[in-house]
This record gives structure tokens, C-alpha cells and sequence, in this order.
């Protein structure tokens, strides 16, 4: 069943916020740390509120009231949101207090902000929305677990229109955390063809992608999304490959149909080696891109793909900064978004237009 | 239909489901000193702890040198003895998920070395295991789930929301059954955090009391196997319960306090009752969240009483013999609520003596025994205005 794109919110490392800008000027990536270009949240958050939120509650709500704008209502019928970190700014605030200060003295608003549904139930206040609300947390696969669930309650409940997110913060403690563990990639490292990677790590992105879905397509619709399928440990590149014709078959389409790829390699040759191999079956068939060169890697950056496709089929358009994987001219019909992290989890994604 | 044919259970009352029934006959609550969580507060204050220690649950996982956290072993151990109890040997035999649910995931580990890491000492990796859906991706990969694996991190009501997606992905057809549930291993950061909102009673709670004084935090996992009507038939499967209601709703009032009136509650309780078809009347036992602070029990009761009028079925919080397991909570009372169900026995609200002065409900507080349940409908509420109410009904 079809779920249609009828409203987008994203902030991220680019600016994502002007579309016409990030289509002309987004800059493939040259540093470990990508935190996000944020916009003015006074446009987006009353001030009394926004004292108290953390980056991600603050990225989060702004990045879910833009897709509501564009949507052009707020009166929505579920919030379901995917982090794979979750609130990691207020934990680490209360976890350094509580150390410091051995568990005395402490204040509570970190920790009430800390737990992972914290966003969304901010955004439910905000728009004193009292109807369903859920939230993942599956490392990888936190958003696509949001819009696995947002697929069946399109399916149980017709005629309805929901705010569906994924988003995860990188901050300062979080990524020093992943350089201890040897995760993130060193500067000297770093190259522009991330496909091309003869070494370990990975650079760390930030983001909150937000859309309106609903099963009725209207005049603010941008493309649709028509199947999400997730998995966890594949064996190879073939099993990945036989996994993708599967969804493919699903969905009634073939290679062929494919207008772009959109490949989720991470940098690190190790993680990559999986999703190379399926990708060189691709690569004789349609263009591959590699989205994370923009947003990085994080736990939600499938979500930034999401809003990516379906931009691209939108404006009928791809980023400059994005081209050279991106060779024909043909019309953008069908974008495919394959993804991985950390060799762990998998996912597929495909937008149309409509 | 969705049918429950498997259960599995550790907390402070029993590491299987046989002891927590043995427990709960009794009335033996599970909330003591604390003994194992290394808090300066554990001379003051009483917890529903799982009695044993790291070690202790790896030997009884019969596990060596895995390094599992206590939240990952708490979860593993009750989706044993949930696999176990359903007779399913196969994972691989029918389209089989594995649904979770925490609140904080490996934080139980992650406390201990936070210290040396924010002192740049050298320490173990432990970011892997601190994601909250770490515990899913182990215990999915020990018992060899593949088809659909997530977890669900919605505050208190978590293990309610695992629960009802696993019957909604059923009832999509998009699953065959699935192995639904939560777990939450107590730790100092969630302790202080509920210390700072000055909801910890540091005696016994008393939920539904009008002298409740707040919570005592808990630690534990459950899980429940939801099969198809067809799979379970075409097996011949016992059938502990059959799930037929479930709702979620957002209070939308506040991050932490429920609203006077229960308006979140109100709807979760609602929707459950749509989606099983009932009417009020047909409820013959509420499993309450009854969590024994003053804000949520006024909040749920006047919910409560919104919804079934003169009506009012028996109900009990078994949070006094548990304590408050978070994430892990609605599953530990899902499977008490099904027990509740095959032994026709409602469990006791310990502790409730002084009825509260803003209701005229008063919960069951002694073992009542030969009370048909046909129906019973079970509460739980969390952070962000998180309510979900499930209805398990008799066979």
C-alpha cells in the first residue's frame, strides 16, 4: 500500500531548510563531525518552551512543524518517531551530574527529558495531539521500525494523516565516546568517493527528518513511498542481493525501473564490503549515489535519504554535490534507498513519483 | 484473532513463572532492601530487585564469558522460558519476530564506567551495549530471530506498546508470531532521576492509598508469545489468553504528570475496548498501573471511573509485590493479568488500608479466589503523556 509524502521537515548538516540552496551549494563532507546547520527555532517553538529543550527535542520539534507547514494542518492522526540514541545530551548532563556530585544534589529536568519519547511526546504538547504515539529505537533500523508501524496504521485506518520522524543528536561526549571505541574516521582518512574507502571508521552526522504521510494523495503531495523492508544480520552480498529482488518483486518493479540508487555506505571499507558487492549487480543498471557524503553517519541517516528521495523526485532534480555517482537524464521515477549500519542492520526503502 | 500461547517471567517475586504464581498466592511481596544496586541511597530506601546477582543470571542463562549486561540477561531469561512454555523449538519454521522493549537499555553497565571515561581513564567499550535496542539485536541473535526485530522505548508504558505492535503485525499478516515484551534492569541513573521527582516512597507503596507516599522501583523482564489464529490451530497450541483489545493514546497535558481527569488514560481505555468489541460491563478485572504516587493513582482512578460508571469492575495494582519495572512493567502485569485469568483468582493490591478521598474506588487487597474473569484490562501509563491499555480475554 502506498504511503504518500505529503509534507517534509529536515534539518541536517546541509541546509536542508532551502531546498534551492542545498540542491546548488551542499559540500560532500571533509570532517568527522557533522553537526547540523540549525535554523532560527523562534520561527518554530515558542520561546517559554525552547529554554528548556536539548538539541534533539529542539531539532526534533522544528524539523516536525516545518513538514506540518508544508502539509498545511496540524490536526494529525499519530506521532511515530525512530532514535537510535535517543536524548543523549540530557543523559550525559544527568549521568555527569549524578558521578560529580555522587548521586546527590541532582535536579530533575534532564532526567525527565532523557527518556526516547521525549520528542515525540513534545510535539504531541505543542500540538495538543492526544491520538496515537509511539517511538523505536533500533539502532540502524529506528526510523524504518517508525514507518514499518506507519505503514499499518495507514493500512487500519483510512483516510488518516500522521507525522512520522527519525532523528539522533551527535554531540560532543557521544562522539568522543565512538573515537575511544575506534568507530570514527581519522581526518587524514577521509576521502570525497566514500565507495572507495580502503579504511576503517565513520563520520558522525546529526539530523531530524520529518514527514506527513497519509494514504490520500492531495495538492501538497511530493512523492510516495511504496515499501520499506527491514533485516537484521545478512549473510553476503548475495543474500542481500536475492533480499532486494524479493522487495523488488513486491512491489511489482524490477531493476531496470530504477531511476537511482541511493546507497547508505558508511566509509568504513569493513561495514561497505556487503553493500559494495550487491551494489556492483546495480551499478551496470542504474546510477548510485551515496547519500551519507551529506548527512553523514548516524543511527537515523536513513531518514535523511527518505527526505532526500523524495526532494529529488519533487524538484526532478539531483545535488550537485551528489552527481558524480548520478550519470543519465531520464526522468526520476523510482529511488531505491539501501541501507546499512554498522554490518548489522539492513534496510530498503522505495519512493515513487505519483 | 491473536492468541497467547506462551508466557515468561523474572522479577522480585520468582525468575519463572511458577514462582511468581507462588508468590502471588501468598502474597509475598518481592520489594526488600536494596541489595545489589550500589546507590549511597540503598540503606534508605526498599526495591523490587531480581534477586540474583550478574554472575547468578548468566549461570542461570547458562551462559559463560558472554558479557551480557543485567538488562540483556533479564530479557534472554524470560524469552526462554516464554519460548520454552509455547513448545517452539524452531524460530525459523514460521515468520517469527522478536519485539522489545526498555527504557534505558544497557545504562545498568554504562553508570559504572562513565566515571572513567569522563576522567579520559582507560575503560571497556560499553557504548555497543548502553543503546536501549542493543538487548534486542543479542537475545534476537542467541534464539536466532531474523524476520522482524525492534525495540520500543516509550517511557513506563513500553512493554504494553511491544505488546500491542505484535498483535497489530499479525494482524497485518505481516507476521506469524511474535515474541513480545520488555525488560529493565534497575540502575542508579533512573533511581536518582525518580529520587530528584521526590515520587520514591521509601517504605512499602501503597497504591490507591489516600497516604500513598510515591513508588518503589523494580527491575525484571516478560515476554509473551502471539501466534495467528491459523498457526496456533494448525499446531494445536494451548491457549493461555487470546489478546483482544489494545489502544495508545498521548495525555498531551505534561512531560511527567498525568492530567487530573485522565484524558489520556480515558481514550488508551477506549480504544481498547473498540478494538475488542466490549462494552465496559464486560470487563471482570482491571490490572491497574496503580504505581502508588499521588498524581498518577487520582489520575487513573478518575479515568477509571469516567469509563465504567457504576460498573466498576474489581481491580489491583500488583505493583506493591513487583515493584515499578518501567519498560519492563506492562508485560510483567500482562503475564499476571493472564495468570489471573487461568487461575480465576484476582491478586491482591498490598499495602491499600485508607481509601483515597477524591474516589469512591478502592481496589481488591486480599486474594480473592473462584471470581470468573472472562475479560481483564490492564494499564500502563508513562513519560510524554505515553497511555496504553491492553484487554486479554479467556479462551
Amino acid at each position: 500500500m502506498a504511503m504518500y509524502i505529503n509534507g517534509t521537515g529536515c534539518i541536517s548538516h546541509q541546509n536542508t531548510i532551502d531546498v534551492d540552496d542545498f540542491f546548488e551549494n551542499s559540500q560532500v563532507n571533509c570532517s568527522s563531525l557533522l553537526s547540523a546547520k540549525e535554523p532560527d527555532y523562534k520561527d518554530y517553538v515558542p520561546a517559554n518552551m525552547l529554554r528548556r529543550m536539548s538539541h534533539i527535542i529542539k531539532m526534533g520539534v522544528a524539523a516536525a512543524k516545518i513538514s506540518l507547514q508544508q502539509a498545511g494542518f496540524e490536526n494529525i492522526d499519530a506521532i511515530i518517531t525512530g532514535t537510535g540514541l535517543g536524548c543523549f545530551e540530557d543523559t550525559d548532563k544527568f549521568l555527569k551530574t549524578l558521578i560529580e556530585n555522587n548521586e546527590q544534589l541532582l535536579t530533575p529536568t534532564s532526567f525527565i527529558q532523557s527518556t526516547h519519547n521525549t520528542v515525540a511526546g513534545q510535539i504531541a504538547l505543542l500540538i495538543k495531539c492526544h491520538s496515537y504515539n509511539f517511538t523505536y529505537t533500533q539502532q540502524g533500523l529506528s526510523f524504518e521500525s517508525a514507518l514499518v508501524d506507519a505503514e499499518m496504521f495507514l493500512n487500519e485506518n483510512k483516510n488518516s494523516s500522521i507525522l512520522v520522524g527519525g532523528l539522533d543528536e551527535a554531540i560532543q561526549p557521544y562522539y568522543d565516546l565512538l573515537v575511544k571505541a575506534g568507530y570514527i574516521k581519522k581526518q587524514e582518512d577521509i576521502i570525497t568517493e566514500i565507495e572507495k574507502n580502503k579504511t576503517h571508521g565513520f563520520c558522525l552526522g546529526e539530523g531530524a527528518s520529518f514527514f506527513v504521510l497519509s494514504n490520500q494523495k492531495n495538492k501538497t503531495t511530493k512523492a510516495q513511498i511504496k515499501g520499506v523492508k527491514t533485516f537484521i544480520f545478512i549473510k553476503g552480498g548475495d543474500d542481500l542481493q536475492a533480499k532486494l529482488n524479493n522487495f523488488l518483486d513486491e512491489l511489482n518493479l524490477s531493476i531496470n525501473d530504477l531511476s537511482l540508487v541511493l546507497s547508505g555506505n558508511s566509509g568504513d571499507f569493513e561495514d561497505d564490503k556487503i553493500l559494495n558487492q550487491s551494489n556492483k549487480i546495480l551499478f551496470s543498471k542504474t546510477d548510485i549515489a551515496y547519500f551519507k557524503t551529506l548527512c553523514g553517519e548516524y543511527f537515523t541517516a536513513s531518514a535523511f535519504a527518505l527526505w532526500l528521495a523524495s526532494t529529488i523526485i519533487e524538484k526532478q532534480k539531483v545535488p550537485k554535490a551528489l552527481i558524480h555517482g548520478y550519470k543519465s537524464k531520464q526522468e526520476l521515477k523510482n529511488i531505491l534507498i539501501v541501507n546499512q549500519y554498522r554490518n548489522t542492520e539492513y534496510s530498503f526503502m522505495c519512493i515513487s513519483s505519483c | 484473532m491473536v492468541f497467547v500461547t506462551g508466557i515468561g517471567i523474572i522479577s522480585a517475586i520468582g525468575k519463572n513463572v511458577s514462582e511468581t504464581l507462588s508468590s502471588l498466592l501468598e502474597s509475598h511481596t518481592g520489594i526488600n532492601k536494596i541489595n545489589h544496586l550500589q546507590t549511597i541511597h540503598k540503606d534508605n530506601y526498599v526495591a523490587g530487585e531480581v534477586n540474583y546477582s550478574l554472575q547468578e543470571l548468566e549461570n542461570l542463562a547458562g551462559l559463560k564469558k558472554i558479557n551480557y549486561n543485567r538488562t540483556t540477561l533479564l530479557s534472554l531469561l524470560a524469552t526462554k522460558e516464554a519460548l520454552a512454555s509455547a513448545g517452539i523449538k524452531d524460530i525459523s519454521s514460521h515468520r517469527t519476530g522478536f519485539i522489545s522493549a526498555s527504557s534505558v537499555g544497557g545504562m545498568c553497565h554504562s553508570e559504572l564506567l562513565y566515571k572513567d571515561f569522563l576522567e579520559h581513564k582507560p575503560h571497556e567499550n560499553f557504548i555497543d551495549t548502553h543503546y536501549t535496542g542493543s538487548h534486542a539485536t543479542d537475545v534476537a541473535k542467541h534464539f536466532g530471530f531474523t524476520d522482524y526485530v525492534t525495540t520500543i522505548s516509550t517511557a513506563c508504558s513500553s512493554a504494553a506498546n511491544a505488546i500491542m505492535l505484535g498483535a497489530r503485525l499479525i494482524n497485518n499478516n505481516m507476521l506469524d508470531r511474535v515474541v513480545v515484551g520488555g525488560t529493565d534492569a534497575l540502575c542508579k541513573f533512573t533511581f536518582n532521576g525518580f529520587n530528584t521527582l521526590m515520587i520514591l516512597d521509601k517504605e512499602w507503596c501503597k497504591p490507591f492509598d489516600n497516604n500513598r507516599k510515591g513508588l518503589n522501583l523494580g527491575e525484571g523482564a516478560a515476554y509473551l508469545v502471539l501466534e495467528s489464529e491459523r498457526v496456533a490451530k494448525a499446531e494445536d497450541k494451548k491457549i493461555l489468553a487470546i489478546l483482544s483489545g489494545y489502544g495508545n493514546a498521548n495525555d498531551a497535558y505534561h512531560q511527567t504528570a498525568s492530567s487530573p481527569d485522565g484524558q489520556g488514560a480515558y481514550a488508551a481505555i477506549q480504544k481498547a475496548l473498540k478494538t475488542a468489541n466490549l462494552s465496559p460491563n464486560k470487563i471482570d478485572y482491571v490490572n491497574a498501573h496503580g504505581t502508588g504516587t499521588a498524581n498518577n493513582d487520582s489520575s487513573e482512578a478518575a479515568a477509571m471511573q469516567n469509563i465504567f460508571k457504576e460498573s466498576m469492575p474489581p481491580f489491583s495494582s500488583t505493583k506493591a509485590f513487583t515493584g515499578h519495572t518501567l519498560a519492563a512493567a506492562a508485560s510483567i502485569e500482562a503475564v499476571i493479568t493472564i495468570l489471573s485469568i487461568q487461575q480465576n483468582t484476582i491478586f491482591p493490591n498490598l499495602n491499600c488500608i485508607t481509601s483515597m478521598q477524591d474516589t469512591t474506588l478502592f481496589p481488591v487487597t486480599s486474594l480473592q479466589k473462584n471470581v470468573k474473569i472472562n475479560h481483564a484490562l490492564s494499564n500502563s501509563f508513562g513519560f510524554g503523556g505515553n497511555c496504553s491499555s491492553l484487554i486479554f480475554s479467556k479462551n
